[in-house]
């Protein structure tokens, strides 16, 4: 446990030393306040309309209309901002040598493995945390639900650790930090439009492709839905990435 | 404390070792020698836990290196060739976590890692980033990484690669000042480095070992005969080359050939029995002749030589002699430099 604990801090201080996290924190700040003020505004349009009863819903609700929204849009920030984060973890190790220092040490794959997700998970809980300030604001001029605010970050947040530790996986395969970035960046969004043929096809068929997409079961959070079929999805897709991580990085002593 | 048996390593066809033995006593230097890729850094990856053996084993410390891999590495120190330093750490905060994973207990970190800044003289760049060290610099960061845990066993890949002279001397002292509680092994280019630190050398080629023996015993195995270099000007009465006629009838004297010859001025490469000393006979003829003695000293066979004719496979020794009596003594300069 202390192994991991070094591991993660470590890779924490990587982050936190160099422009990364700065970078990544700042500009997920940016892109995330860019889709708050946009759908703030259609929301506030939606509520006029609805009010003068101009033809707009009959009811407006800020957990459905704002922030449910917001949490998917969430989703495309992370498609672009983790690839960057996790191919640097393994790969940059492998180049400089220092996965030299780490492998020769009296830790185990399982122990580099989780300490260095976890320091990656900690780098995202803070970049969604700068979001707080937003949700911050709706509470103090609403009265928005807070269950649905709550599970949205959950689910925002396992979908991140999904994300993450494909990335981690990805990453631990290469030397190459584009190669790794680009693959994972493939990967993170076939698993996004995976269900866009879902509607072609038989339904069995569009049944797997349903539950395989990544986005499909960040929706029940978002509505303050805590079912346990997500909540699976999401965290054997984490175990199952960490698994190939350390097989992988096994694998990598006995090729040498 | 370390023990290899029938170690072999092969990368799909290519084997890069190939049955390897040899054990190092405890508080023993043992030098790793051998051509660029002739196994050196896969032997000690296969120590260190890096990589496992394609076959026989590996024990340090008396534990299996493949087997019990959290033991054997919680007792071992390793150098690799790059040192391994994060660039975007200071000096201080890299040990500090160094020492986090490789188990040092909580209340004697601070203690350790200025104890292993001072010895390895880093302790003025505590503060800087790793990444702005000078080569020398991060040599010694990462040499201190190594004994940061007080390893029984260290393994050094090339220690003093990249360092200046008055480094090099000061690296060769701590090795040799950590020999009594580690067991080393070093693994080098410069030759001189393993006759002046190491008790032990393994000579390995291309996956073989080709000698395993102490620096002393490796020369005067491969040396038949002794050798003197012999400088007179003989100028004055026009004797030249006939000097060589003189000298050879010196008792204990059994070849005299010419090495150089400037104007008057000849070098002479004169043989003489094993064990016999013919200085003070050489100097007395060439005085006693008038002849103006300019330079008297024992050619000894390097390790260079030795090391070219193990790794070269040259057969007769008289070949190799002639071969490499020359580039041995210039081989041997930056040496004379580095002492100053």
């Amino acid at each position: 446990m202390n192994n991991i604990v070094a591991i993660a801090q470590k890779e924490l201080k990587a982050y936190f030393a160099s422009p990364i996290a700065y970078i990544v924190i700042g500009f997920s700040a940016i892109l995330f306040g860019w889709f708050f003020v946009n759908l703030l505004y259609n929301f506030d349009r939606m509520s006029l309309q609805a009010g003068m009863g101009m033809g707009g819903p009959d009811t407006v609700n800020v957990n459905e209309m704002l922030i449910a929204p917001l949490f998917m849009n969430v989703s495309v920030i992370l498609l672009f901002t983790l690839p960057l984060v996790t191919m640097r973890i393994y790969s940059e190790e492998k180049r400089s040598g220092t996965i030299e220092l780490l492998l020769t040490s009296p830790l185990t794959d399982v122990q580099i493995v989780m300490g260095k997700f976890i320091g990656a998970l900690i780098l995202y809980a803070a970049m969604l945390a700068v979001t707080l300030v937003h949700m911050a604001v709706l509470f103090a001029f609403g009265n928005p639900e807070w269950r649905p605010v709550a599970t949205g970050y959950l689910g925002v947040l396992l979908m991140g650790g999904c994300f993450l530790s494909l990335g981690l996986f990805v990453s631990s395969l290469t030397k190459n930090q584009i190669v790794a970035g680009m693959i994972t960046f493939a990967i993170f969004l076939m698993f996004w439009i995976i269900n866009w043929i879902a509607p072609f096809t038989g339904p069995t068929m569009q049944a797997v492709l349903n539950y395989l997409s990544i986005t499909e079961h960040l929706g029940d959070f978002t509505k303050g839905v805590l079912d346990t079929k997500h909540l699976v999805y999401y965290l054997s897709f984490i175990a199952f990435s960490l698994f190939l991580t350390v097989r992988s990085v096994d694998s990598e002593r006995w090729r040498g | 404390m370390i023990e290899v048996q029938h170690l072999t390593k092969r990368y799909g066809p290519f084997t890069a070792v190939n049955d390897v033995s040899f054990k190092v006593e405890r508080g023993e230097i043992l030098g790793f020698l051998g051509p660029n890729g002739a196994g050196k850094t896969t032997t000690m990856r296969v120590l260190t836990g890096y990589m496992p053996p394609t076959e026989g084993k590996a024990l340090v410390a008396g534990f299996d290196v493949f087997e019990q891999p959290i033991e054997a590495k919680r007792r071992t120190g390793y150098l690799p060739e790059t040192p391994p330093l994060y660039p975007d750490m200071t000096v201080r905060d890299y040990l500090s976590f160094v020492s986090q994973i490789k188990g040092v207990p909580r209340a004697d970190r601070k203690a350790r890692i200025d104890n292993v800044m001072e010895r390895t003289r880093i302790a003025d760049m505590a503060k800087r980033h790793c990444g702005k060290l000078s080569k020398g610099y991060r040599q010694r960061v990462g040499l201190a990484q190594a004994i940061l845990h007080n390893p029984d066993v260290l393994i050094l890949d090339e220690p003093t690669a990249g360092l200046d002279p008055k480094q090099i001397i000061q690296t060769r002292e701590l090795i040799k000042e950590l020999a009594g509680d580690h067991t080393i092994i070093l693994s080098t280019h410069i030759l001189p480095e393993v006759s002046q630190t190491c008790d032990r050398v393994v000579i390995i080629n291309k996956g073989h070992v080709v000698a395993v023996d102490t620096p002393d015993n490796l020369t005067a195995r491969l040396r038949g005969s002794e050798t003197m270099y012999l400088q007179v000007d003989a100028s004055i009465d026009g004797a030249g080359i006939d000097a060589a006629g003189a000298i050879g009838t010196i008792p204990g004297v059994t070849r005299v050939g010419i090495a150089d010859s400037r104007g008057g001025v000849v070098g002479f490469e004169v043989d003489s029995e094993t064990g016999r000393d013919v200085r003070r006979e050489l100097a007395a003829a060439v005085v006693s002749r008038g002849w103006g003695l300019l330079e008297l000293r024992p050619m000894r066979m390097s390790l260079e030589d030795i090391f070219l004719q193990l790794t070269t496979q040259e057969t007769t020794q008289d070949a190799a002699m002639q071969d490499t009596a020359a580039p041995a003594d210039t081989a041997a300069e930056p040496v004379e430099v580095a002492r100053e």
